[in-house]
């Protein structure tokens, strides 16, 4: 994640003063950095239709465009947040759906483990979130996201999160 | 010539000593050529005889255990010093080994649950004097100073040892294998349907199939391939105990990846089967993973 980019965003999508960064940092306007694995065939192409549709929604979702989210592996979640990430979203296709007939089951299984592993380690299993999105869906997707940001606020930044 | 050796113990169980030692006779071989300069485990050497020697003056210095006191750091930063060559010598000291898995608290819980609740404890008292005091977290050797070999194991086997100490005596390369325990099973191995975790007490083991396949959480299949399939070869599942493979940067993520793709059932039962899954899955290298390096950042912040 270029550092540069992501700090200078504020929710307005404008170029942020250095006091306005200066209080991004306090938790009180905190603006989350989120990371979202879209997969290519549903919920990228529903990002796409959400984005196409004008819809609105929260500027703090970075997307990663993988070919099903079977391929997302676990160590790139938690490597995210240990680059700092605040919360990561997956987002594939509905179950049945899959382009590759089960990578996002497999994914579900991953993630359900994965979970537990975060809140044995000490960290809130709200902060990875898993969706489905079709392509057609970019109302869910935009829906998705507003409610992951707020979900990531009501949380608070990454702990490990560097300033 | 002979090559001056020094073994260094950090905070471990010493088990690397027993392997070595468990050459017996094969011993011999290797003796001849090493001149032992410091061996605590063995000798009555004190950390001056180290701090006298002149700086890179030690050929191979072999660094056991991880860093969970400051006494630990220490001696570590003074073997780097003193040693040409430095190998970490068992996954404690390549992974943070088995005390990594504390990092999952912090240290005053710690304390006090070995110290002042522990069942055993009659006089509860956290001892303050003549003890080095605790770091806050283990981390992996590799993070404090630079090691020129990693020797993986919990203990490395006595093969492992000699086939290092001899590529260094004859300045051959030293490489670890690429491939994983389940390359060196002798198991049979089938397509995987599994339906139901067992522990490994329940049921009765196929000796000839795959343990995996018999719904045995047998961890072969993301551990380095280094120990020649010990365990599973003898119907005992491999709790990955000498870390993941080659390049996998996060075991226990690399497990979770896996079992997700192979497990016939549904994510909550999977969910279930494994009540500590940091303990089934980051069973020896929990301080090289990427929760265990988050808590650490946070924990500094908190500072």
């Amino acid at each position: 994640m270029p550092t540069g980019v992501t700090n200078s965003l504020t929710a307005a999508g404008h170029k942020a003063t250095s006091s306005q960064r200066q209080k991004a940092r306090g938790e009180k306007d905190f603006e989350p950095r989120i990371l979202a694995f879209c997969c290519n065939w549903c919920s990228y192409a529903g990002a796409d239709l959400a984005g196409t549709s004008r819809r609105q929604m929260p500027p703090n979702v970075r997307i990663i465009r993988v070919n099903c989210t079977g391929r997302v592996d676990p160590s790139f979640i938690l490597d995210a947040l240990n680059q700092g990430a605040d919360g990561v979203l997956i987002s594939g296709c509905h179950p049945g759906d899959c382009h590759y007939t089960s990578g996002n089951l497999k994914m579900k299984s991953r993630f359900a483990l994965l979970q537990k592993v975060l809140e044995e380690a000490g960290f809130e299993p709200e902060r990875i979130h898993l969706q489905w999105a079709s392509a057609a869906e970019g109302d869910v997707f935009t829906e998705g996201i507003t409610s992951m940001v707020e979900r990531i606020k009501a949380l608070g930044p990454n702990p490990a999160r560097k300033d | 010539m002979t090559k001056r050796i020094a073994m260094a113990q950090l905070t471990s169980c010493w088990g690397c000593d027993q392997s070595l030692l468990d050459l017996h006779l094969g011993l011999l071989e290797v003796l001849p050529e090493l001149e032992i300069v410091f061996w605590p485990a063995v000798v009555d050497f004190k950390i001056k005889d180290l701090e006298s020697m002149p700086d890179e003056s030690i050929h191979i210095g072999l660094v056991e255990g991880s860093c969970r006191t400051e006494d630990d750091v220490r001696l570590l930063n003074l073997m780097r010093a003193k040693s040409k060559i430095l190998v970490a010598w068992g996954v404690c000291s390549c992974y943070g080994g088995i005390q990594g898995l504390a990092n999952q608290w912090e240290l005053d819980e710690l304390v006090d649950r070995k110290f002042m609740k522990a069942d055993t404890v009659t006089d509860p008292r956290i001892p303050s004097e003549n003890v080095p005091a605790f770091v806050p977290q283990v981390r992996p050797n590799v993070d404090v100073v630079k090691f020129n070999i990693l020797l993986p194991g919990c203990p490395p086997t006595s093969k492992n040892i000699v086939e290092a100490l001899a590529a260094i005596l004859t300045g051959k390369p030293f490489d670890l294998p690429e491939k994983s325990v389940c390359d060196q099973c002798p198991k049979v191995k089938q397509d995987k349907h599994i339906t139901k975790f067992h522990r490994s007490h329940e049921g009765r083991i196929d000796p000839s199939k795959c343990l995996l396949d018999q719904g045995y959480l047998c961890l072969g299949f993301a551990t380095i391939g280094f120990c020649g399939a010990i365990c599973p070869t003898v119907n005992s599942p491999c709790k990955g105990c000498f870390g993941p493979v080659l390049r996998v940067k996060d075991h226990g993520a690399k497990i979770v990846s896996a079992l997700g793709a192979i497990a016939e059932m549904e994510p909550e039962q999977l969910k279930d089967s494994f009540p500590d899954p940091i303990g089934s899955f980051y069973f020896t290298d929990y301080a090289a993973s990427y929760l265990s390096r988050m808590r650490d950042k946070a924990r500094s912040k908190k500072k």
